[in-house]
């Protein structure tokens, strides 16, 4: 009986905090930087190879040069592969994702990921909705590891 | 004791198993099982409430929706309701049972399964209005919700009210899992019919520790509710035993003194046990009152069974085959007398607090695997044994403890077709027509607003859709044989024939998302532990998601559904041969169906081979 009620204390206390502090969720990204996806090819955003072009910025507008880029495509949903590759830098703060692929049509997230020349780091999420689904799922991968 | 044994061993039971069958019978199972989940839960809310709010990095975005339903739907299929046994929503349960009053008795007019459908098309509607799916944010509030009202409404109500007439994932499992190979059951039903104490429903009491023998005798002991037969419902947790009963077998027979109980409800017991045994229909509330006459019938035939059962080791005379119809007496030659609990007892053991006596239990449709008969029986006699996973709708006609005959349930029928419609929609909220019929619809409707379109998407697909498809199915197949069954008996009856193509469905769905993203719980709470400063296994590997190759996807889910389809027809059939005289009747009865069955396959294939996509916001 003692443990049960010590038990039921915890759990008690448990769900009361949870009530209480479940307010809103918490900030997420990291790092004074603006990112903004410049375009994605194909446009609009499907199935396949894709190749996106971002701008990114510091926190006073300047380009942000020289940095190492990588991005993070994963969808709203849960349970896909996220593709991360890295990026080519195309001068004036833009870059350029490299062997990047929609797997799967749907929203998806692109975060940036950024280790700036000086060693800082940095993180935006960028939301792409509304990729377009050309087949069930992308086999090409499967058919690529085959053929190699 | 030996023929007994070797009588059981004939049924496969998973109670035999070696270390399964002794971690089953072991009385901390299920609350092992449950803590576990609890822990799970509890790192899902955290993380809900303050993770990162991206569903693919939080653990509430990839436990509960890849791995939680796909574990579900799997072990439906290869054993039974293994989620209601860990369920961790029971554990406040069990808390507010000892905290709270829990005396109320649960509404007659929802003791069925109307609130529970009520529920489910909220939540199937919200799933996709809201993005559950795609917000660690409102899924914790999901589970918080359910973790508080499973508290708050065992807290207020008596037995399993929460479990039986509220919980829609229960309800899930209920009727998925009446395909399943494994069913909670009686070994040898003449052990039953001679068993005088019924501790598989009624519990087990044993003597209170000396010290709270003194405290109580201090305390009042509640009488008003058992001096008023029509006080306030019933209980059956008050059955006193005199004896505590040994857990290893042996021991002699006992004399009840003092047995008694207390209980109470609203109506006739000859009324309702009429009802019963004459196998006419019935309205709701007789309905509803089956698990308590049943019980009331039993604590009466306790009293009057003394000597009390040998515990684990009955003699031969206590097991003969009572005479007739084999189940507890229809009437007692003494009636109910209200006795308050006596002090110096206390529930050791709860029985089944749905209602499910085991002697008349079938099948699995409420039962939730709890094992607390198993705990409970005295002669080691329910086993969790295996069967064809098509054996229970053989029964649908028979006269299931708690249940009644399900084909005088209109609202189970109801709930079966909502599961299996909601099989379909749920899944076509996934590929890119869903999109253009939005479109289509808030043009139509002059609305801009995403959960005003999915409601009327969800009102046309789970609720007038499926009431049009059934009640011409139903029309057409008393047409093409002449019968002279109401409307809604007939489609009652053939509605539990769609259940294994709608099973085919869930499975194919949340079977997908589970082979593509099991492994991506290991990157998740990699991540999750690195936040805490425990790296595990260095950096989160991103990388691992899928564990079949995605081109056996497709293959995989036409297999399922093709399985369903044809589950479905073979039940219709036997479903429509037990009505119709003839092989051709029964054919002619069963084609509307079948039409409606093969459609199905056909929607669901189609579903399957259209591009698929993972979006949220539509509109606007």
């Amino acid at each position: 009986m003692h443990i049960a009620r010590t038990g039921s204390a915890v759990l008690l206390a448990l769900l009361s905090v949870l009530v209480l502090n479940a307010c809103g969720p918490r900030a997420e990204q990291s790092g004074d930087l603006d990112v903004t996806i410049l375009s994605v090819s194909p446009d609009p955003a499907a199935v396949g190879d894709a190749v996106i072009i971002l701008q990114v910025r510091d926190a006073d507008g300047n380009p942000v040069e020289g940095a190492t880029i990588e991005v993070e495509g994963t969808m709203t949903h849960a349970g896909m592969q996220p593709v991360i590759v890295e990026t080519e830098a195309l001068g004036e703060g833009k870059y350029a994702t490299q062997d990047f692929r929609f797997t799967m049509g749907g929203d998806w997230v692109i975060i940036v990921r950024a280790t700036l020349a000086e060693g800082s780091t940095a993180e935006r999420r960028v939301d792409l909705k509304g990729v377009q689904g050309e087949m069930k799922m992308d086999m090409k991968s499967d058919q690529d590891k085959e053929g190699n | 004791m030996a023929v007994l044994r070797a009588q059981q061993t004939k049924q496969r039971d998973l109670l035999d198993v070696p270390v399964v069958g002794r971690f089953l019978r072991w009385k901390h199972a299920r609350t092992s099982l449950q803590a576990v989940l609890l822990v799970v839960s509890a790192l899902i809310l955290y993380d809900g409430f303050w993770g990162p709010q991206l569903a693919p990095k939080n653990l509430a975005g990839v436990l509960p929706w890849v791995h939680w339903r796909g574990f579900v739907v799997l072990a439906l299929l290869i054993a039974g309701n293994i989620f209601c046994m860990a369920c961790p929503f029971m554990l406040p349960r069990r808390l507010a049972k000892k905290l709270l009053p829990a005396n109320r008795p649960w509404p007659k007019f929802i003791r069925n399964k109307w609130l529970a459908i009520g529920v489910l098309l909220i939540f199937f509607w919200a799933y996709e209005a809201f993005d559950l799916w795609a917000s660690p944010w409102l899924t914790a509030w999901v589970v918080l919700t359910y973790f508080v009202a499973a508290f708050a409404i065992d807290g207020i109500f008596k037995g399993a009210a929460f479990c039986k007439y509220v919980c829609p994932i229960g309800q899930f499992h209920f009727v998925h899992g009446m395909v399943s190979p494994l069913e909670v059951k009686v070994r040898q039903p003449d052990i039953c019919g001679s068993c005088p104490t019924k501790d598989c429903i009624k519990g087990r009491y044993a003597q209170r520790p000396e010290q709270d023998i003194l405290r109580s005798s201090r305390e009042t002991i509640p009488t008003q509710e058992a001096s008023s037969p029509k006080a306030s419902g019933w209980t059956a947790k008050s059955h006193p035993h005199p004896d505590p009963l040994p857990q290893g077998g042996g021991g002699e027979s006992t004399s009840v003194q003092g047995f008694g109980t207390r209980f109470s409800d609203g109506d006739s017991d000859n009324e309702a046990d009429r009802t019963r045994h004459s196998g006419e229909s019935r309205n709701p509330d007789e309905r509803d009152q089956i698990g308590q006459s049943e019980v009331r019938h039993l604590l009466r035939h306790s009293r009057e069974s003394a000597p009390r059962h040998g515990a684990r080791n009955p003699s031969s005379s206590e097991f003969q085959p009572q005479s007739g119809m084999p189940d507890i007496p229809r009437s007692s030659p003494q009636p109910a007398r209200d006795v308050s609990t006596p002090a110096g007892l206390q529930l050791v053991q709860t029985g089944c607090e749905l209602w499910l006596f085991q002697e008349r239990k079938v099948g699995n449709m409420d039962c939730t695997f709890c094992l607390d008969c198993i705990q409970a029986c005295p002669y080691d006699n329910v086993g969790i044994q295996l069967r064809a996973p098509t054996s229970e709708f053989r029964k649908l006609d028979q006269w299931h403890s708690g249940v009644g005959a399900l084909t005088q349930r209109t609202d189970l029928a109801a709930l079966v077709i909502v599961l299996v419609f909601a099989a379909f929609v749920n899944a076509f909220g996934m590929v890119p027509p869903v999109y253009a019929l939005e479109q289509w619809l808030a043009t139509q409707l002059g609305v801009t607003s995403e959960p005003v379109v999915l409601g009327v998407l969800f009102i046309v697909g789970l609720v007038a859709l499926p009431f049009v498809l059934v009640t011409a199915a139903a029309w057409s197949s008393r047409a093409l044989v002449g019968s002279s069954e109401s409307l809604a008996a007939t489609a009652t009856r053939f509605s539990f024939a769609l259940i294994p193509i709608g099973f085919g469905m869930w499975l194919a769905h949340y079977g997908f998302h589970f082979l593509i993203g099991a492994l991506t719980a290991v990157p998740v709470t990699q991540s999750f532990l690195s936040d805490f400063g425990v790296p595990l296994l260095g950096e989160p590997r991103w990388d691992l998601a899928a564990i079949v190759p995605d081109s056996w996807l497709v293959p995989l889910e036409l297999v399922l559904l093709e399985l369903g389809m044809l589950v479905s027809l073979t039940v219709g059939y036997r479903i429509s041969r037990r009505q119709q005289s003839s092989v051709a009747r029964a054919i002619r009865a069963l084609l509307p169906w079948a039409v409606i069955i093969v459609l199905m396959f056909f929607t669901g294939a189609w579903m399957m081979t259209q591009p698929m996509e993972m979006r949220g916001i539509i509109l606007g």
